[in-house]
């Protein structure tokens, strides 16, 4: 049997649209800062392309290099958005859409792991 | 620091430099009629206020923060009223920079803004709730 890796994958999910979420949040408050370019996390896909080789940790002194949320590129944009007089590139509404991609995408992750977690009670009350 | 606590962080540090705005755009209104009180004396000058962006190292998220509250060098308008106490000895008074409208579009800005910084702190207890939620049995 193939193991099961649904839960981890939505995991990783979870941390990255958190991620997202403190990138459109830092993008809103900077929304009127002189100077502030629009900041975006790396896209999804490209976290689950980028196969990461895990070294092991076999003394408590390893660093460990995993998946974490250190490892989350958040980078400036460098779509051509409209440029403030004082060269701020933040447009409050395309924001407020991505906070909104956000919240449907986690609302869709929770609801998957719920109803796999519920499948996997079914089996073992069985 | 988890990314959901950090995002809330930065919001609320938005919140805090725009009503920080809000104060600096009331003392401008609240004084755009504040003369000098002695001949050719030099009215309320208007105050203005930049933002600046810093990092935070251990969040890992760009908080917001007000860098300065600086005066408006622009000209004072000035008024011929002889009669008035800051009048100079040609019978101009110096008024206020201080434009009405500016200030209103400044506080609708300020306005809007802070109300999209509630939004995503909203957002951010949303979905640690809906994170909590996985763990209620169905």
């Amino acid at each position: 049997m193939q193991p099961v890796n649904l839960f981890d994958l939505a995991s990783q999910q979870a941390r990255w649209l958190s991620v997202r979420q403190t990138a459109v949040a830092g993008n809103i408050a900077n929304a009127n800062t002189p100077g502030y370019a629009t900041m975006e996390v790396e896209p999804f896909e490209a976290v689950l392309d980028n196969t990461r080789v895990a070294m092991r940790t076999t003394d408590a002194r390893h660093i460990n290099v995993g998946f974490g949320t250190d490892s989350l590129m958040v980078r400036q944009t460098n779509e051509n958005s409209p440029t403030m007089p004082s060269g701020n590139t933040v447009v409050v509404e395309d924001e407020l859409m991505k906070s909104g991609e956000v919240r449907r995408h986690f609302e869709l992750n929770t609801a998957i792991v719920k109803s796999f977690h519920r499948m996997l009670m079914m089996t073992t009350r069985a | 620091m988890d990314p959901l606590i950090s995002s809330m962080k930065v919001a609320a540090s938005g919140l805090g430099a725009q009503s920080e705005r809000l104060r600096v755009v009331s003392e401008n209104l609240a004084n755009s009629q504040s003369t000098g009180n002695f001949p050719g004396a030099d009215p309320y000058q208007r105050k203005t206020i930049t933002f600046t962006a810093e990092l935070d190292r251990a969040m890992g998220a760009r908080l917001v923060d007000v860098s300065a509250i600086s005066p408006d060098l622009s000209a004072f308008p000035m008024e011929f009223q002889p009669g008035h106490e800051a009048a100079d000895e040609n019978g101009y008074v110096k008024l206020p920079n201080v434009n009405v409208l500016i200030e209103m579009a400044d506080m609708r800005e300020a306005n809007r803004s802070y109300e999209a910084n509630l939004q995503s702190i909203k957002q951010a207890r949303d979905l640690i709730s809906m994170t909590i939620d996985l763990m209620r049995s169905q």
